[in-house]
């Protein structure tokens, strides 16, 4: 080994706090790009898989009643290459042991005994229900698993009105249900929803389907023009009742799933950047540093005879270990983490195995990323290094020329200590790294508040969604559209209080080229327990015949209160009317329209009509209500209120905490690594000037006040710039995350600042202290003696 | 007369610091002979040290002539004089300048990696009597003991000229006396070119010539007709 390398693993062996306090940083780019970019790899991935194992659909219909035979027109239509018909519908359960009721979506399979050809089932145990038998019943694994069945359990069903004991005779997984989410729930809750693979017979004979189907999928042959194939499918179905057909963009579950792996796609791009940035700054500061203190070094290795190019090399390998560091960290910790996100990905979204392929391209690309981010960072002051004249170098560097400027009046007027004074005047002398060290703090402030933003957020959210929008206890699904005398066969049922009635439409909106489509919910007016809120918190009352819609709508179809708006019903008779957009409203789950009960039937010219009854409980009669509504035939299902909350708050607190504790760390080390590098610079730069103040008497404490001043100082003024970057940062990230499934409202109270400053300035304070420690080690003799 | 090594003509160095113009050389004319001990003498800001400096291709002249033999050094690149350095000159300055996160054998070792015809580190080392100390850190050794590693790194790669910068500055009297006597050694035994500066005029005995420096120009020059041995120098 050369002795220029030795020196170069001694000097790196020497600055082992400052290379690692680099390094982390580093490592948090290169770790946070590949847990991102391998959780999306991994995800992608096992989607893809799945889906083409499994055969999952291109596009999917829903329809009243259309017999059997259309199906051979809809497999003729052009770009379809399979077509499968079966009958689909919701079952209130009774499950053993469970007070509360539970929601099944009963699915047929064919006649034949054979899985279907498109979105097949996995089978995970058991078999395959007999096509013969009229109770027997396959259940998606985690509905299974959530309530503790086993082969052979049994559990009942109410069909049409008809309470029947099935016998679980196998479990699955399927691509239509990575993401299984209940109706009228926002999030999955596997103990209260399952998916019901039945036998065709049986469940068309139990809903009146013999010969006919509901449900209908397709797959698409290489090439076909999906809009077309959905344009074709809706005519020939709409005589038979069709609701609409769409792609796999409007599939629910695969709907979540995109959006997820969306946005780790997102975080692999905008945050690896960010620490990228602050490392080739620390590198720069800390090499810079370096080569100052090492400038007789430099002047002997050219006198000896060293070009530049070794020289520069010399100080950018120097850096490059460090980024090696950096580097190993980052793989070993993203690598872990990665696989280890990846699974619990896996486990969330109900996936039968997880493809995790290392890429190795991640790991290629995060690694040169941190190498070019240090090589960038120290080539300048390498190349200034190298550039100094020997004899130049070898004679100590002449004192920073300190003038006399209107500044200094200023500060003169204000009769701040000598020790103030210096840390003042350092500051203006080197602005330039000041407002790097300033900017670096800022954006430790920034992350923390970018992410910190979300649990007040989602907060919000909770109490808009749950305690003023949506007051009831619990929501009746019905089993077909009913007229409001159903209200009063609910209002019998034991311990119910209130009753309020609610219809859910779908409908396609348009305005001009633009449109959604989403459901209408038509309520009586003044309703009381589901209302609608402004953004400022108000209820907002629809006045008259007009259409009140979300802000989401309104932002994606460009509406505004007072426009016109195109509404085609895709049910009962497909009119298509032209409303006024009443208001708007704040919504954050899904896409949502609102019309009074007396609008709607005048334009549809109809009796008024209702799908769901929101409920309020006296909670002593909850056991009786529960037991009632599971044998109450016009009831296809109950979501709770309530439990919908606490589920939300579970799934969502959690992960908000992970993340929050992720970025803390995370800003806890760009704070440390800026902060415990500018300190020992700063001690070192000024070794000698602060050892004569002590010679002069100062105490130690004083003479660290110098030191803590001006670090704590710049990290002060760092502060609001931090506030305003995380302001901007945070609408990026809600922009980024908003979508037709969920937005996130940005709510940013000064707590969350408060907490963001708080841990940056006091991770900074610790920094500083554990610099401060050399002061008092500083020995006074040797350090005049030494050479400058 | 033996053949010249350098050879300067009205050679200039002018510093610019702040508004005011320092001549450092102003105008010297010298000739230093293959194989001869020179001292240079004078005080602070004589122009001495600027004088070693351009000769050992550390720094530009602002005008005039600088031979190393048949070549120019004065027209010559920095990568040129770079090249020079490494294969002709071997530096030895007041404060030792050893990297302090390299042993004894190491610095050494520093030259002897990059010169095309070194001697091994542990011989050079040798040669100034510091086999004892050859795998310890310049911090665990004494002022003299540096230097004189110091001076077995610019002997290693056998140069032909030595050029040293008050070898002897920071030591005491017995300490430079070793050091003195190592110089004198690598001159003898080695036929090596040395240029000494000091401003002590004790050590002028050692030399062949003695060349004296006043405000940037030669005052006088000297031949020592008998020399003495350094161990019999006192100051």
């Amino acid at each position: 080994m050369h002795a220029l390398d030795k020196k170069l693993l001694r000097d790196f062996r020497r600055l082992w706090g400052q290379s690692l306090a680099i390094a982390l940083v580093l490592a948090c780019g290169v770790m946070i790009l590949l847990t991102a970019f391998g959780m999306y790899r991994a995800l992608d991935d096992t989607l893809a898989a799945f889906y083409e194992r499994n055969e999952f659909a291109d596009v999917w219909a829903m329809t009243e009643k259309a017999p059997r035979p259309l199906l051979s027109e809809i497999s003729a239509l052009p770009g379809v290459q399979t077509a499968e018909a079966r009958v689909q519908e919701y079952l209130m359960l009774d499950l053993p042991g469970r007070v509360k009721s539970a929601t099944g979506l009963a699915l047929s399979l064919p006649d034949t005994g054979a899985l279907p050809t498109l979105n097949v089932p996995l089978l995970r145990a058991g078999r395959l229900p007999d096509p013969q038998a009229s109770d027997e019943v396959m259940v998606n694994e985690p509905f299974a698993e959530a309530n503790g069945f086993e082969i052979g359990d049994t559990f009942e069903a109410l069909m049409s009105g008809q309470k029947r004991r099935l016998t679980i005779t196998g479990t699955a997984l399927s691509p239509e249900f990575v993401y299984a989410i209940g109706p009228g729930t926002l999030m999955p809750d596997d103990e209260s929803f399952g998916i019901l693979w039945m036998p065709q017979a049986m469940l068309a004979s139990a809903f009146d389907m013999s010969g006919a189907f509901n449900s209908v999928t397709l797959s698409l042959s290489r090439g076909a023009q999906e809009d077309q194939v959905i344009e074709a499918l809706d005519t020939l179905l709409e005589p038979y009742g069709g609701t609409g057909a769409h792609g796999r963009d409007e599939q629910a579950s695969n709907a979540f799933v995109t959006t997820e792996i969306k946005q780790l796609k997102n975080m692999a791009t905008i945050l690896p950047p960010v620490f990228f940035g602050i490392s080739a700054f620390l590198v720069n500061m800390v090499i810079g540093r370096i080569i100052a203190l090492e400038r007789a070094e430099i002047g002997l290795l050219k006198a000896l005879g060293y070009t530049d190019l070794h020289i520069a090399a010399h100080y950018v390998l120097l850096a490059g270990l460090t980024a090696v560091l950096g580097v190993v960290i980052g793989w070993v910790t993203g690598g872990l983490s990665a696989r280890w996100m990846a699974g619990e990905y896996a486990q969330y979204f109900k996936f039968p195995y997880l493809i995790f392929n290392v890429s190795y391209d991640a790991y290629a690309i995060s690694g040169f990323l941190a190498l070019l981010t240090a090589a960038v960072g120290a080539l300048r002051s390498a190349m200034g290094a190298a550039a100094l004249p020997p004899a130049v170098a070898m004679s100590p560097p002449a004192p920073p020329r300190f003038k006399r400027s209107l500044l200094d009046r200023a500060l003169s007027a204000l009769r701040l200590s000598q020790p103030s004074m210096m840390i003042w005047r350092s500051l203006f002398r080197w602005p330039l790294r000041a407002a790097f060290s300033a900017i670096g703090l800022s954006l430790a402030v920034a992350i923390m508040i970018s992410v910190g933003f979300f649990s007040y957020s989602i907060n919000s959210i909770a109490d808009i969604a749950f305690n003023q929008s949506n007051r009831e206890d619990i929501v009746l699904l019905f089993t077909k559209e009913r007229s409001l005398s159903a209200l009063e066969d609910v209002r019998a049922l034991p311990g119910v209080m209130e009753v309020e009635g609610e219809l859910f439409t779908p409908v396609t909106l348009r305005n001009g080229p633009l449109e959604k489509q989403l459901s209408i919910t038509t309520r009586g007016a003044g309703a009381t327990l589901a209302r609608s809120i402004n953004e400022t918190g108000r209820v907002v009352e629809i006045d008259g015949p007009g259409l009140l819609i979300t802000t989401r709508v309104a932002e994606v179809l460009r509406l505004a209160p007072g426009d016109p708006v195109e509404v085609e019903f895709m049910s009962g008779r497909r009119e298509t009317y032209t409303l006024t957009v009443a208001g708007v409203t704040e919504q954050f789950f899904g896409l949502g329209a609102f019309m009074t009960r007396e609008a709607m039937s005048h334009l549809t010219r109809s009796a008024p009509q209702i799908s769901v009854a929101n409920v309020t409980l006296d909670p002593k009669e909850d056991d009786a209500f529960n037991r009632a509504i599971k044998d109450t035939p016009l009831i296809s299902g109950a979501v709770r209120v309530t439990d919908m909350k606490a589920s939300f708050d579970a799934t969502v607190e959690e992960n908000i905490s992970i993340m929050n504790g992720l970025f803390s760390v995370v800003a806890i080390l760009i704070t440390v690594g800026l902060t415990y590098n500018s300190a020992r610079i700063q001690l070192s730069e000024r070794a000698r000037e602060l050892a004569s103040l002590r010679i002069l008497g100062f105490s130690n404490w004083e003479v660290s006040y110098i030191l803590i001043g001006e670090i704590m100082l710049i990290a002060v003024l760092a502060q609001p710039l931090g506030w305003l970057i995380g302001y901007g940062l945070g609408h990026l990230m809600a922009a980024s995350f908003a979508s037709d499934l969920y937005t996130i409202p940005m709510v940013l109270p000064p707590a969350a600042y408060a907490t963001a400053s708080v841990v940056v300035l006091g991770t900074a304070l610790a920094s500083v202290l554990l610099v401060r420690q050399r002061i008092d080690r500083l020995d006074l003799v040797s350090v005049m003696k030494t050479r400058e | 007369m033996p053949e010249a090594v350098f050879h300067t003509e009205k050679l200039v160095k002018t510093y610019r610091t702040g508004g005011a113009e320092v001549h450092a050389l102003a105008g010297v004319d010298l000739d230093l002979y293959a194989s001869e001990l020179t001292v240079l003498l004078g005080p602070s800001g004589s122009g001495k040290s600027t004088l070693l400096n351009i000769l050992g291709g550390l720094d530009h002249a602002t005008s005039g002539k600088v031979m190393f033999r048949d070549l120019d050094l004065t027209v010559q690149s920095d990568r040129a004089l770079t090249r020079f350095r490494r294969d002709h000159v071997g530096f030895v300055f007041q404060f030792y300048n050893l990297v302090p996160s390299l042993t004894a054998r190491e610095n050494v070792q520093m030259v002897t990696d990059i010169a095309p015809n070194p001697m091994r580190a542990e011989e050079a080392l040798e040669r100034v009597g510091m086999s004892d100390r050859i795998d310890h850190f310049p911090a665990e050794l004494s002022g003299g003991q540096q230097q004189r590693v110091a001076i077995a790194r610019a002997i290693a790669k056998r140069p032909e000229v030595l050029l040293c910068d008050e070898p002897t500055g920071a030591l005491d009297s017995s300490t430079g006396v070793q050091v003195l006597e190592a110089i004198r050694e690598i001159n003898e035994d080695l036929g090596t070119t040395a240029i000494v500066i000091t401003h002590n005029a004790a050590i002028q005995a050692m030399a062949h010539r003695v060349v004296r420096f006043q405000d940037g120009n030669i005052a006088s020059v000297a031949t020592n007709d008998t020399r003495i041995a350094p161990s019999e120098i006192v100051w």
